[in-house]
């Protein structure tokens, strides 16, 4: 069983790779085989993560189908790896958004064979961060996926395309510097282990005699912070995504906003939350505040720009700031360090991971309705646009669903991970609620004010209007898994929530102990000194 | 009667479910209509509209005879007469709910022991609102057949749309989506009044305004209607933030949004939160004043806590405004009544289903149905809300110069009337005249539909006139409508319920006296009855100089007269039905069917009068008071909407003077009033601009701040690199020189492109590193 479950995980992780090594001996004329047989790499890899989705018992908090061969021993580092409810819904978001950006491939003509192995061993990252459970590893595939997509963006990129990669490697890779730092103080701290499952037992304080200290997790805490904040990403440290997403082809685009964005949450939940609890305590102001104005300061800018993939970039900023909101919002009583109204800030993480996943699917729906609008007339424009819904119903039709999935209208998915990280946080900061709730306001106000430009309006005033066609099977198929998958998460969320809560109650829990602990022992050091 | 409760309780459930449900249906078949099952000149769309809304109004019916009527509710034996058996009732039936149907379809989310969920909730309230949105709705469905049958083409040419040329737009009919829009919108109209508790009335709230952007925004080739649509959606959504700062408070402080008190499968209850709030009737306030009692439903072995969970009356208070804040926005109220008159772009179908009979009555409702989750206080801001509101849209519509908009303005104001009898303890007042309303207001609305299309769009006053000759059965419904909304009949003093009259002069009747009854205990606030009466008058003025404009007088526009011509039956007999309605809905007054069928859902509170004293002091008035001062009220409304007509038949009947002696009687004034009371302006200028402007800015600062910051950082580090080959160039020997070289090359090349070179920073990135680890393990502590 335990062979089982490691030839799948690393199935689930190497097949991409793998898959890619074929392609170096197709002729390079074979392009429509090579675009074939890359999507049914990802189409094989999505079906396996399937297999892993069958296979998980949720109702359990622990981590599942864990595997460990040892690997550098020296160095105490293996190959780790493990899934739960936090994990498993976001490789299923990244192999099914593969899938979907592979069938919007089809719209890439330049040196396909080298687009097409980048593209597999991208997803090959991401999936090994999401499943890496040693934090050396967990680095590792961090930086495997960092390279491919340098190349994709730099490449294939638009007009800035090479200063659009430089921004985005560095931006990134300075997150990476830090987590590094964090990785080999924990390393150190935590007796020499990379194991993601001790440092946290550690951190929350389940092993006898060993502890990280106060100040120790908040260091750690925020050089993890950084570099997470940067991939979410969080305004001030936003200005790479704008450029990266303006500049990276339609497909780059969708799995960029799709998955790329989701690490970064995914760091918090997987990492900085459970080693750190005192450091996520004594940050939790600035999580929401940083949230908070990344909700608004993205609204705002999404609502100026007049560029079609700028504007969606931006609002990916707003958005990630709900799930920035709903990680952060943890109250404690600072007298007695017990958690205030912990059911709020357990609803919270249910927000911004349940946000994630929505953002997932909208803006990857997003990207890629502006990317069918730029194939067919190349030019992102808003003033240069209009009439659509007439030349193109249909696809106006799904653009809707999926971008009023994004003002966070009911019945779709966006809705849940919005209201319910304003519900949660107004326990720890009413302020905070108030604020973010105007981001609503703004939301609408920016995506109505695009639909109104593009898609009503008389006529089509931009070039190539003999381009504007209906929608191709293909992009249809994309179109319509998802607004569909829209609006099953919109109107059944607990299809989602059910399975996130067992882990995400566990780390509650287990946070609200360790801080407690500390504070306990921080109390009697005041009274010590008091005394 | 059903032999059992329990399966009644499942057979309205099942009907009113397939009733909510059915439109939604509809609507899926519709937008696909054109491509897979009909073409664009068939009528299928619309028949299977009015086929699904029909069955909802069958449905709707069938829920209202299964409802077991009397089951736990003090309240149905209420007319007015036997007060006091009344109160010995509530005694007996401790609760603040009356008799409610409640339960859950799945559950969305659970945290701890909070759950969010899909459920129901249905009391005659809930119950006369489906029937009338189906009836309404039904009638409106097959006038749309008439009144949008030239969309049944290949190539529809919109006047009021133009191309770059300056001509017409022409376009494919959309008749099959307008019906699929209407579907929606009856569909999220049901589930808003179905909804089980506040966060699913949240989400139909949002789904009913996207409803409602989409039908304003039909004619999407026209930028004034995709400007109203988008107002329409924007300032409800400052209302809905406030309401969600409400669901926020109410989440937060009493653990729960459901309205009822639900028993699981496993016997746990868990108290909703009219019986958190209310408990027995009324707000239990703590020792102090300063927070409400939450009465938590106690298991049979529990012991009471210690500590009672309590919610500060402050944030109590602000948990009401945020409610009220939503209503605003959705009602139309002042301040954000600003949106409604705009949204008349819509085909005028629309106008008389969504923005006058039921969604726009949808704050109504909300306040309604919340109302024991409101403090005196917050009842007090909606009384005074509604008096602004009924007055300014009320003066408004007495200059408007275009049928639809005269009807919107009076939708406003009249909003402001059941908003205000709510807020001064007229329950029943309020969702009566909400009923009342809906039937005459669409009636008005679909009459200026008739005018409309047999005038060929011309919908200016100026351009009318003299129609009654030529629409003789429109004239005879618009002046059915005109004399409900104005109250003017005859009154039989004897039997006030009897009178000559029609429904509207009821159920404002009624608003009078419990704004009289009011006034008469708080007379501090003698402007909540003084406001409504004068409003009763300007009614009457504006709506008789709408009727007279139109249908009497000289033809302004022969063309017009000449061209125009009675609609086909599918138009009239909607006018007919509803007509019938606005006429006989409110025989009897206080002992009607539908008063009385709505006072059992009254909460149990509002009967008697209370006194509050939290903030300031108000006092209610309870039934027995507001019954006393009907005579005096309703002689007085009466008084003055006769006055009232009466000035209007003379100006604008005998018209002793010319139009443009009118205009220059208050030039000023008048122009203040056509400038709607300036607010669109004054919004512009202190909202939507300084936010455009901050929005720019932002984006400057992505371009001139953190931009240049990297940037510099960048150069500085390509600086440093440069020394970095200097020192190599003076340490090395030759054989690394040629690499340096080719390092600077590629740096001068990157260098262009303002920042820098990659491997550099790699190798800077690397050593810092090495240095902040070594700065942060120096500097740990301990």
């Amino acid at each position: 069983m335990q062979n089982f479950d490691l030839l799948l995980l690393t199935a689930i992780i190497f097949l991409p790779a793998t898959w890619a090594v074929p392609l170096l001996f197709f002729p390079k004329s074979a392009v429509e085989a090579m675009r074939w047989w890359t999507l049914a790499g990802t189409a094989i890899t999505f079906g396996l993560t399937l297999v892993l989705w069958g296979k998980v018992d949720f109702s359990s908090p622990d981590m599942q189908l864990v595997v460990a061969v040892p690997w550098i021993e020296p160095w105490n580092i293996a190959y780790r790896l493990g899934v739960d409810g936090i994990s498993l819904p976001l490789i299923v978001l990244t192999s099914g958004v593969c899938l979907l950006s592979m069938l919007a491939s089809w719209s890439v003509d330049k040196q396909v064979k080298g687009y097409l192995i980048l593209f597999l061993l991208l997803e090959t990252g991401i999936l090994g961060v999401f499943l890496a459970l040693d934090f050396f590893l967990f680095f590792i595939f961090w930086e495997v996926m960092l390279l491919p997509m340098y190349f994709l963006i730099g490449v294939w990129g638009g007009p800035r395309r090479e200063y659009a990669a430089i921004k985005f490697f560095l931006y990134t890779f300075v997150g990476s510097v830090l987590m590094l730092v964090a990785m080999l103080m924990l390393y150190f701290e935590g007796g020499y282990t990379f194991d993601l499952m001790r440092l946290a037992a550690i951190g929350e304080g389940r092993i006898d005699g060993l502890q990280f200290s106060r100040s120790f997790q908040i260091v750690t805490f925020w050089l993890l912070a950084i570099g997470f904040a940067i991939k979410l990403p969080v305004a001030p440290l936003h200005t790479w995504l704008p450029d990266a997403h303006v500049e990276a082809p339609t497909p780059i685009s969708m799995i960029l906003a799709g998955v790329l964005l989701k690490l970064g949450g995914y760091g918090f939940l997987r990492i900085a939350l459970p080693i750190c609890p005192y450091g996520t305590q004594a940050a939790a102001w600035a999580l929401v505040g940083f949230g908070v104005f990344s909700i608004l300061y993205g609204g705002l800018a999404a609502l100026a720009q007049t560029d079609f993939k700028r504007l969606v970039a931006y609002s990916s900023v707003s958005h990630m700031g709900f799930v920035l909101i709903g990680l952060g919002c943890w109250k404690i009583s600072e007298q007695t360090g017990m958690g205030v109204g912990l059911k709020h800030w357990e609803m919270g993480l249910h927000a911004a991971l349940f946000q994630m996943i929505a953002h997932g699917i909208t803006s990857t729906g997003m990207f890629f309705m502006v990317g069918v609008l730029y194939d067919r007339v190349h030019h992102r424009d808003l003033n240069r646009f209009g009439g659509i819904a007439n030349r193109m119903p249909e696809y106006a039709g799904l653009a809707a669903v999926l971008f009023f999935a994004g003002l966070g209208l009911p019945a779709l998915c966006g809705f849940i991970g919005e209201v319910f990280a304003i519900l949660a946080v107004w326990n720890y900061s009413p302020l905070a609620a108030v604020l973010s709730a105007l981001g609503m306001i703004l939301a609408a106000a920016y995506v109505l004010w695009t639909v109104q430009r593009v898609y009503l309006g008389s006529e089509y005033h931009g070039p190539l209007a003999e381009n504007l066609t209906a929608l191709l099977p293909r992009e249809r198929f994309v179109a319509y898994v998802l607004s569909i998958l829209a609006i099953v998460f919109g109107v059944l969320p607990n299809l989602l929530l059910s399975r996130m809560q067992p882990p995400l109650h566990q780390l509650v829990i287990r946070m609200d102990e360790a801080y407690r602990g500390l504070h306990q022992v921080l109390a009697s050091i005041g009274q010590a000194g008091g005394g | 009667m059903p032999e059992t409760a329990e399966t009644s309780h499942l057979i309205v459930r099942n009907l009113l479910t397939a009733a909510w449900l059915l439109p939604l249906a509809a609507f899926i078949a519709q937008v696909y209509a054109v491509e897979c099952w009909s073409n664009r000149l068939s009528r299928a769309s619309g028949l299977l509209g009015c086929a699904a809304i029909g069955g909802s109004l069958v449905l709707s019916l069938l829920a209202v005879a299964f409802f077991p009527s009397g089951s736990g509710s003090a309240h149905t034996a209420d007319d007015g007469s036997n007060h006091a058996a009344v109160d010995a009732e509530h005694e007996a039936h401790p609760s603040a709910t009356p008799a409610a149907l409640a339960g859950r379809y799945y559950t969305l989310a659970r945290f701890g022991d909070s759950r969010l969920e899909l459920g129901w909730y249905v009391d005659s309230l809930t119950l006369v609102l489906f029937v009338v949105i189906g009836l309404i709705a039904s009638c409106v469905h097959v006038f749309s057949l008439g009144y949008l049958d030239d969309e049944r083409t290949e190539d529809y040419r919109d006047e009021h749309a133009h191309a770059g040329d300056e001509q017409p737009v022409s376009r494919a009919g959309r008749f099959h989506l307008f019906f699929a829009y209407l579907s929606l919108f009856c569909f999220s109209m049901f589930g808003l009044v179905l909804a089980g508790n506040l966060l699913q009335v949240f989400a139909f709230w949002e789904l009913v305004g996207f409803c409602s952007y989409l039908l304003i925004g039909f004619y999407r080739e026209r930028p004034s209607a995709v400007r109203a649509a988008n107002k329409a959606i924007l300032v409800n959504r400052v209302g809905d933030f406030g309401f969600l700062i409400g669901l926020a408070v109410l989440w937060t402080s009493v653990g729960t949004l459901q309205f009822a008190t639900e028993v699981d499968s496993k016997g746990v209850t868990a108290s909703g939160l009219f019986e958190q709030v209310r408990g027995d009737g009324q707000l239990e306030l703590s020792d102090d004043s300063k927070s409400v009692v939450l009465q938590r439903h106690l298991e049979a072995g529990d012991e009471p806590a210690p500590t009672r969970p309590t919610i500060a009356y402050t944030l109590f208070v602000l948990a009401g405004l945020g409610i009220v804040a939503g209503s605003i926005g959705k009602s139309a109220q002042f301040p954000l009544q600003t949106w409604l008159p705009d949204a008349m772009e819509g085909p005028t179908p629309v106008s008389a289903l969504v923005h006058s009979a039921t969604m726009v009555a949808a704050g109504v409702y909300l306040v309604a149905r919340c109302y024991p989750l409101l403090a005196p206080e917050v009842l007090l801001v909606v009384a005074y809300v509604g008096a602004a509101t009924l007055f300014i849209g009320a003066t408004i519509a007495l200059t408007a110069t275009e049928l639809k908009q005269v009807l919107a303005f009076s939708t406003i104001s009249q909003l402001g009337y059941m908003m205000l009898a709510l807020g001064v303890g007229g329950w029943g007042a309020g969702v009566f005249h909400l009923s009342t309303h809906a039937f005459f207001k669409s009636l008005l609305f679909l009459s200026a539909g008739s005018v409309i299309l047999a005038c060929h769009h011309e919908q200016r006053l100026d351009r009318l006139g003299g129609l009654r000759h030529r629409l003789p059965w429109t004239a005879a419904a618009m002046l059915i409508g005109t004399l409900a909304v104005t109250g003017v009949g005859i009154p039989n003093p004897w039997a006030p319920g009897y009178s000559l009259a029609l429904s509207g002069f009821h159920s404002k009747d009624m608003v009078l006296a419990s704004a009289l009854a009011f006034v008469r205990l708080n007379p501090l606030h003698s402007l909540l009855y003084l406001v409504p009466l004068a409003g009763a008058g300007i009614t009457a003025v504006y709506m008789f100089r709408l009727w007279l404009k139109v249908f009497v007088g000289r033809p302004a526009d022969q063309h017009v007269f000449e061209h125009a011509k009675e609609s086909p039956p599918v138009v009239l007999i909607p006018l007919a039905v509803l007509a019938f309605f606005s006429v006989f809905s409110a025989v009897g007054g206080e002992s009607s069917w539908l008063y009385r069928g709505l006072v059992t859902s009254e909460p149990a509170f509002v009967a008697a009068s209370s006194t509050s004293s939290a903030i300031w002091p108000i006092t209610h008035p309870g039934h027995e008071e507001i019954h006393a001062a009907h005579g005096a009220a309703g002689l007085m409304v009466w008084l003055v909407a006769m006055a009232g007509a009466g000035i209007a038949i003379w100006i604008f009947g005998y018209q002793p003077f010319s139009a443009d002696e009118l205009r220059a009687t208050f030039p000023r004034l008048r122009q203040f009033l056509l400038d709607r009371w300036r607010f669109d302006a004054l919004y512009d200028l202190a909202v939507v601009q300084p936010v455009l402007r901050i929005s720019r800015q932002a984006i400057a600062i992505d371009r001139t701040v953190i931009d240049p910051l990297l940037h510099g950082a960048s150069r500085l580090l390509v600086q440093l690199a440069g020394w970095g080959r200097r020192i190599d160039e003076l340490l090395v020997d030759g054989a690394v020189v040629g690499i340096g070289a080719w390092t600077w090359r590629s740096g001068e090349r990157l260098r262009r492109l303002q920042s820098g070179q990659l491997r550099q920073y790699v190798l800077w990135l690397g050593l810092s590193v090495v240095v902040l680890f070594g700065v942060v393990t120096w500097m740990r502590p301990g």
